[in-house]
């Protein structure tokens, strides 16, 4: 590992990835990407607007990962409370930002997933509007710890559809990969 | 009636809501780690309120750099409780944002179609 870690972060530079954390997710974790990555883009001199957009991605895809990954270890000062794991970038790559967020889910979740995204990745952007404004109305489920408007969020800043790919780990876990562009 | 004051922190917007001001304050950015659990004493003042108020003029000065998906529900809610109480009271909404961010402006825009009886008001700042 000690050798290869090199090669592992030019690939990373390869890809324009300029920000980058795999394994378990706090709040103040996130709050503290938010921060790194702002910081990073205004000395870019990037536009509020552009910075903002990619603020919102990155934390509605990290919230994302920390209320619904699969992957789980119980937070040391509170065994009732757990830290979800998964990964999450972002990168800049032929004038665009993207943020990329991946993590486990039950297998037997991958259908409902898949339908609900197909769903949003074939909307335009005035019917996600509309739909967003239209799930906002709704009481959330129980099941969801957000609001459960994340992924219209994510499909609404995003300024190309949306793009996701489910991989089949086993029988149990899948691995859900979720990328947005700016 | 008792004011509502929340500190705000980097990720959780200052409440300051004067009940006899008539003056209500979100301000700043509002991702918090539970949203339910940091705008329950806002909507448990606010409930309070608007069963004390008639025929008042009310200023609700929204200022929020952003906010994610959790709290716009929220805000929903929160304007969907101000939007039946403005029957009988005057209750507009100052919606303040960034000039140089249009998202701020439509998500605000969103709203004031979603609802009935608060007049909006856009202000750059």
């Amino acid at each position: 590992m000690t050798k290869s870690l090199y090669t592992f972060k030019e690939n990373l530079a390869k890809k324009g990835v300029f920000l980058c954390f795999s394994g378990p997710i706090s709040h103040d974790l996130m709050v503290e990407m938010g921060d790194v990555l702002k910081l990073k883009m205004q000395l870019q001199e990037e536009n509020i607007s552009t910075i903002l957009k990619v603020f919102s991605l990155l934390i509605e895809q990290t919230q994302n990962i920390m209320f619904y990954s699969a992957e789980t270890i119980p937070e040391p000062e509170n065994a009732n409370n757990k830290l979800h794991l998964g990964i999450i970038t972002v990168s800049y790559f032929n004038n665009s930002y993207f943020v990329q967020g991946g993590n486990k889910v039950k297998t037997s979740d991958v259908s409902r997933l898949e339908e609900k995204l197909s769903k949003l990745q074939k909307m335009s952007k005035e019917e996600i509007k509309e739909y967003y404004r239209a799930q906002r109305r709704l009481t959330s489920p129980k099941t969801s710890k957000g609001a459960g408007l994340g992924f219209i969020e994510v499909a609404r800043k995003s300024s190309k559809p949306i793009e996701y790919h489910f991989k089949k780990i086993d029988d149990q876990f899948s691995f859900f990969s979720l990328k947005s562009t700016i | 009636m008792k004011k509502l004051v929340i500190e705000p922190s980097k990720c959780s917007p200052f409440i300051n809501f004067d009940g006899d001001k008539n003056s209500l304050l979100i301000q700043g950015e509002s991702y918090p780690e539970n949203t339910g659990e940091f705008y329950r004493p806002v909507f448990n003042w606010l409930n309070e309120y608007i069963n004390e108020i008639e025929n008042q003029e009310v200023i609700v000065n929204i200022e929020l750099k952003y906010f994610n998906s959790s709290t716009s529900k929220v805000l929903m809610d929160f304007f969907d409780i101000l939007d039946l109480s403005a029957q009988k009271n005057l209750i507009s909404v100052n919606w303040i944002y960034d000039s140089e961010d249009e998202d701020n402006l439509e998500y605000g825009e969103d709203f004031q179609e979603d609802l009935k009886n608060l007049t909006f008001k856009f202000i750059t700042k």
